[in-house]
């Protein structure tokens, strides 16, 4: 019964935030906060439970295993820390009934996922998170609601569809929609006859894990929807992919043939290899934070889609691994986003930066987020990369798809530099003076989410653990694991606390190495001074250089901006709405063609009465 | 009488021909001036020719040759398996009541498209379309 | 009490014809008089639709002449779970029109209230009746009230709508009189049961042309792809709780008309492929035309073609759980569909323009109105948890188990069409940049009363449909069974 009482507490709580702002707009947000945390502690206590409710025929089967417990715990404990963060985020915005109706239940829809071990509760639970989010996605009204939000729509939509085609096809063939029963009947597999049921529900995967080519959605959505959502829209929802994924893929891995395997690393992990390039270029020419933001998320999601496509124990633990720390990471970095916008009005860093001394415990979180996405050793990120490139390597030899990988994340060092210089570094300009710290409601998830990342890094068993015992849900072999001991095949280990330990010493040696060396006869340089080489500037003039900030980079691999995939989907989208409008002058308004029009299906009727009926 | 009836009989294929001819004819021309004329009153009595073609087909149908009207009057009480098929025949004329219905609706309408438009012209009516 | 099938034809149009009558004497009395005779429909349907399921169909005889020389009415479950479907929607329709359109006049308004008693008397004639002739005679008088209810502002485009309607109404009349013709000389009766009985032993040549001819004029009615052009005209010109009717009233029975002809009188082997194809095409040339529409009413008017579309395309699938799903879809189109012009129509009252450019952020002045247009249109486009999504599902499940692979991603593809023009309506109601004009009209309290009460029902439905799952199965069962409907006419003992 405890997953209908957590479903319970997020839909009355979306009843109730829905009606409070109508009472007292200020108290809309604390309520929502209040049932998120309800539903953390709720799924804190919740033992493992499973659930049959029959309707129609069929029977939703809801369980709560390692598994599920695993991506519920991405779900409810991000939701619940945005939610607290949304309450300053949102203070004085309209409809925030309305807001925090949709994102409780999109909460409760993505907890329903996680939860689902059948394919329809999965799809039921799955387009409930679809639309609404989409409500939020919405939410902002200064961007076009014809284009970004309806392609997001669209987009899930085509996802959702193909999910539904394999599971009519799934219930038609096998009649039964249970996980378990399709996989023990060999649904999932793709040497057997029904191949294309495991493609189209990966096309529903891949869709909400904006595997490219379809993933031009979230960079279009991800920085227009109000950040306190986005943190849950990247951080778990696009997650809840990762989950079904694994969820039908296991058979494969289990008991795979050697060819079956090698097909799946060669198309997903290539196309996750693929995601995380395409994006990872694509951030890097990015002139605003939550653009750049969204970008690095569908690169981030490309990695954990290569890591599932190994199939190994490892390369599992990799990909849970990484869903967990890119939740943490990018919720921590997309709630700076916000804060940034929310405290200087904008994120654009053409227009603002040197906020470091303004917003300290900001540019904190920020730093922490983006060491542990970047993979630098004291902290969460450097463990997942580890664990990935280590399955790929030793495990399933996959060494072209390394090398993508490592281009990938070396060039996600340049996005994660012009964030951080981009906001927080750079020269202090006149607006930035103004701005104030944000609110201690927006700061303390943010710190928490570093918490995460900084916990994960030196002791990666808390991960493991959990992670293992996911593994083993799905039916993957126990494994050890060790609190902080990486291993590796070859028998060598790294204790990761020791390296982390190190570098963090290191850090500081030098930090107090560069504070007092000399201290007398240095004083500190401002970056003006430093982009003069000591000159005395004018006051007016800027040396920030935030316009073609990366010039010589784009121009090295600029062949590859060429080919825009978003103004493709766009083309097609157009050229349909054009044939459409074609279409429908068949309706010409003419009562007498509409009379023609029955005469010659009756004519052609009885002509071809014969091959008709 | 008898003559009457051996003449009929005689020529019944060519009735026949002449029934269902004149019926398919009618139709046949409703249906031309439905689809090709222009005028909304031409139209209308298109339709009415097609209504009174299909009738015609009915009651066509139910006749059968050397019986009588299906009647029970005085004297032929016992006069059924000589009577034609009395259904067609009620069936048309709950048909022609029909028909007389729609074609006032439908000169009321055309009535007040006259005085929307000021023209009785079929093609003036596109402003609702696509 | 005793009541019979026969009442829930008979009281309406016998209220229909009193209430110039009853006007002169109470002057609310066209107001009142069709809510009392409605809900006395509902009530008498709820007692038939028990008795049937717990104890077979009911036969009734109409003036003493038994089965195939008579008239007869005939309540199976598949035409009760209908009967009860469309007096209820009746009801409600009445309900929100209640205080509608409060300047007209007093005659107007009685002219408005008889066409809907009508209409409603001819839509529940052609669900019960078992007569074919008798069908014929009902679908004109439907088509007859629907093309004045059309014309009903006498407007000009209104009267461009109702002639459309009117020439495409009178070929379809045609066709189904020549359809009847056909039948009858062939198998020499009248009693649809009979005609079921008898078809094997009739010509092929000669039955397809009459299967042609009903599906013809059947199909008009139906809303089938290149017999539709009158469709959009009339939704969108009707007055509002009229074009619910047309997709709550006329729609079912006209759905009832054509799964009666196909199931019973003809085998359904053979126009299989017919429907399911040409279902297809009328969704998708109605979606295709629907999402470039700029008028509101318009827009809903292709997309009840579409749905109409998909319920033929269960039709045509024909297994019981395709039947399941098309009687789900009918119940859903029925409820949601309403609900959408219902609360859209209160948007047009308020902005004097039907243009969906003009609906920018009317939900600051209609807040609930919106709320419930929202809901209605996530509804249909098949999203759970609402009811429309469980029919979609069992329609698709139907095609999967025949492995109709194409079929399912044209549902499908379609599917996204509509999608796009559903919620694009959504984010323009709720965020696009709002004009600054004062409420008018709030809706009145009957027409919140109306438009909640099918909200919940959706909602409802979708959380639970078992509630009606086991009504769905049995009926759809029934339509299956040929040899059962027509022993229970003909064998009265």
């Amino acid at each position: 019964m405890g997953i209908i009482y957590i479903l319970g507490i997020l839909i009355i709580g979306a009843l109730a935030a829905f009606f409070v702002d109508d009472l007292n707009r200020k108290w809309t947000g604390p309520v929502a906060m209040l049932f998120g945390f309800g539903a953390a502690v709720a799924l804190a206590v919740l033992p493992e439970s499973r659930i049959n409710l029959p309707v129609l025929g069929f029977t939703l089967h809801w369980e709560m295993d390692a598994l599920a417990r695993f991506f519920a715990w991405i779900v409810l404990g991000l939701s619940a820390l945005a939610l607290m963060y949304s309450v300053k985020y949102m203070e004085g915005r309209a409809r925030q009934g309305y807001f925090y109706a949709a994102f409780l239940t999109s909460v409760a829809g993505m907890f329903g996922v996680t939860v689902s071990k059948d394919l329809l509760s999965f799809f039921i639970f799955w387009e409930i998170m679809t639309w609404t989010s989409f409500l939020v996605a919405i939410y902002n009204a200064y961007y076009g609601v014809e284009t970004k939000g309806i392609k997001y729509i669209i987009f899930s939509a085509i996802g959702a569809y193909a999910m539904l085609t394999a599971m009519v096809l799934a219930l038609g063939q096998y009649h039964s929609l249970e996980f378990g029963d399709l996989a023990t009947a060999g649904a999932f597999r793709l040497t057997s006859g029904s191949w294309y049921i495991p493609v189209l529900l990966l096309l529903g995967f891949a869709v909400k894990a904006a595997v490219v080519p379809l993933h031009v959605w979230a960079p279009a959505v991800y920085p227009k929807t109000p950040m306190s959502f986005t943190t849950v829209f990247s951080g778990a929802m696009s997650k809840m992919g990762i989950l079904g994924m694994l969820l039908i893929l296991t058979g494969i891995f289990h008991s795979g043939r050697v060819g079956e395997l090698a097909a799946l690393r060669l198309s997903l992990g290539w196309l996750g290899g693929l995601t995380a390039a395409w994006a990872t270029l694509q951030a890097i020419r990015q002139n605003d934070a939550k653009d750049l933001l969204a970008w690095s998320s569908v690169a981030q999601l490309g990695y954990i889609v290569t890591a599932v496509s190994t199939g190994t124990r490892l390369g599992l633990m990799a990909a849970l691994y990484l869903t967990l720390l890119h939740a943490a990471f990018k919720g921590s970095l997309f709630m700076v986003a916000g804060a940034v916008e929310k405290q200087a009005g904008t994120t654009d860093f053409r227009k603002i930066s040197g906020l470091i001394k303004r917003m300290p415990w900001t540019f904190l979180t920020a730093l922490i987020a983006i060491i542990s996405l970047a993979g630098i050793p004291p902290l969460g990120g450097f463990v997942g990369k580890w664990l990935l490139y280590e399955s790929l390597i030793s495990e399933t030899h996959s060494y072209f798809l390394v090398i993508l990988i490592f281009f990938a994340s070396t060039s996600a060092f340049l996005y994660s530099y012009r964030f951080l210089f981009g906001l927080f570094l750079g020269q202090e300009e006149e607006e930035a003076k103004q701005v104030k710290e944000a609110s201690w409601w927006m700061l303390i998830p943010m710190l928490a989410l570093s918490m995460v990342s900084i916990a994960t890094g030196m002791f990666p068993g808390l991960v493991f653990g959990p992670a293992s015992r996911a593994l083993e849900s799905i039916g993957l072999p126990a494994g050890n694991w060790d609190m902080s001991i990486l291993s590796n095949v070859w028998g060598n280990q790294t204790d990761v606390f020791t390296v982390g330990s190190t570098v963090g010493i290191l850090f500081v040696l030098w930090a107090l190495f560069i504070t007092f060396k000399g201290k007398k006869n240095t004083r500190w340089l401002t970056t003006k001074e430093i982009s003069t080489s000591g000159e005395i500037p004018a006051p007016e003039d800027n040396f920030t250089f935030q316009r073609g900030f990366f010039k010589p980079f784009e121009r090295a691999v600029g062949r590859l901006y060429r080919w825009d995939m978003d103004a493709m989907w766009e083309d097609i989208g157009a050229a349909l709405e054009a044939f459409f409008g074609f279409i429908r002058k068949i309706y010409t308004g003419n009562a007498q063609t509409y009379a023609m029009y029955v005469i010659v299906f009756v004519v052609l009727l009885i002509l071809f009465r014969n091959y008709i009926f | 009488m008898s003559n009457y009836q051996e003449i009929i009989s005689q020529y019944r294929p060519l009735l026949e021909i002449i029934v269902y001819g004149s019926a398919v004819a009618l139709i046949l021309v409703g249906l031309y001036a439905v689809l090709v004329k222009k005028h909304l009153v031409k139209v209308v009595i298109g339709l009415s020719l097609i209504d009174s073609g299909v009738n015609l087909l009915f009651v066509g149908v139910g006749y059968v040759t050397n019986h009588t009207a299906p009647i029970f009057s005085p004297g032929y009480e016992n006069a059924a398996d000589r009577m034609v098929d009395p259904v067609p025949q009620a069936l048309v004329l709950t048909a022609i009541v029909i028909g007389f219905a729609v074609t006032a609706l439908a000169l009321s309408l055309v009535i007040r498209l006259y005085r929307h438009h000021k023209t009785a012209n079929v093609e003036q009516l596109n402003r609702l379309r696509w | 009490m005793v009541v019979s099938p026969v009442h829930l034809i008979a009281a309406p149009l016998a209220a229909a014809f009193l209430i110039p009558l009853l006007n002169k004497l109470y002057r609310d009395a066209a107001r009142v008089v069709p809510g009392i005779v409605f809900l006395y429909n509902l009530i008498v349907s709820i007692i038939l639709v028990n008795r049937v399921f717990q104890s077979g169909p009911i036969v009734e005889i109409i003036a003493g002449w038994k089965p195939p020389f008579g008239i007869n009415l005939l309540m199976t479950p598949f035409s009760a779970v209908l009967t009860l479907l469309v007096s209820f929607m009746a009801f409600v329709i009445w309900l929100y029109g209640f205080r509608f359109k409060r300047s007209l006049k007093g005659g107007v308004v009685m002219y408005y209230e008889i066409l809907q008693m009508m209409m409603a008397a001819g839509s529940l004639g052609i669900i019960l009746t078992g007569d074919l002739f008798n069908m014929f005679v009902f679908v004109e008088i439907t088509g007859i009230t629907a093309i004045a209810l059309t014309a009903f502002y006498r407007d000009r485009d209104g009267a461009e709508a109702g002639f459309k309607y009117m020439l495409m109404g009178s070929l379809a009349s045609v066709f189904l009189l020549l359809g009847i013709l056909l039948i009858y000389t062939q198998t020499g009766s009248l009693n649809m049961a009979q005609i079921a009985g008898r078809m094997p032993a009739v010509a092929t040549g000669v039955k397809i042309t009459a299967l042609i001819f009903l599906l013809i004029s059947l199909g008009t009615e139906a809303e089938m792809f290149p017999l539709n052009g009158w469709a959009p005209d009339a939704y969108s010109q009707a007055p509002s709780p009229t074009s619910a009717a047309f997709a709550a009233v006329l729609g079912v029975a006209a759905i009832y008309a054509l799964a009666r002809v196909g199931f019973t009188l003809f085998d359904h082997g053979s126009l299989s492929a017919f429907l399911t194809v040409m279902g297809f095409l009328t969704m998708l040339f109605a979606e295709m035309a629907a999402i470039a529409q700029t008028n509101l009413k318009r827009m809903l008017a292709y997309s009840s073609m579409g749905q109409m579309g998909l319920a033929m395309i269960a039709l045509g699938i024909g297994t019981e759980a395709a039947l399941f799903g098309a009687l789900f879809l009918i119940i859903n189109h029925a409820v949601i569909k309403s609900l959408l012009f219902m609360s859209g129509s209160y948007f047009i009252y308020n902005l004097n323009d039907k243009r969906l450019s003009a609906l920018n952020g009317i939900h600051k002045r209609l807040p609930y109105v919106s709320f419930l247009f929202s809901l209605a249109a996530l509804a249909i486009v098949g999203f759970p948890p609402f009811s429309g999504f469980w029919s979609k599902f069992y329609i698709l499940t139907a095609a999967g188990e025949r492995r109709m692979l194409p079929l399912i991603i044209g549902i499908l593809a379609v599917t996204v069409i509509e999608m796009t023009y559903y919620l694009r309506v959504i984010g323009r109601i709720y965020f696009a940049k709002e004009e600054t004009e004062p409420a008018s009209h709030k809706p009145s309290i009957q027409a919140l009363v109306a438009m909640t009460s099918l909200a919940v029902l959706i909602i409802v439905l979708g959380l639970y449909p078992d509630l009606i799952a086991g009504y769905l199965h049995k009926a759809s069962m029934f339509l299956l069974d040929k040899q059962t409907y027509i022993q229970t006419v003909l064998h009265l003992s």
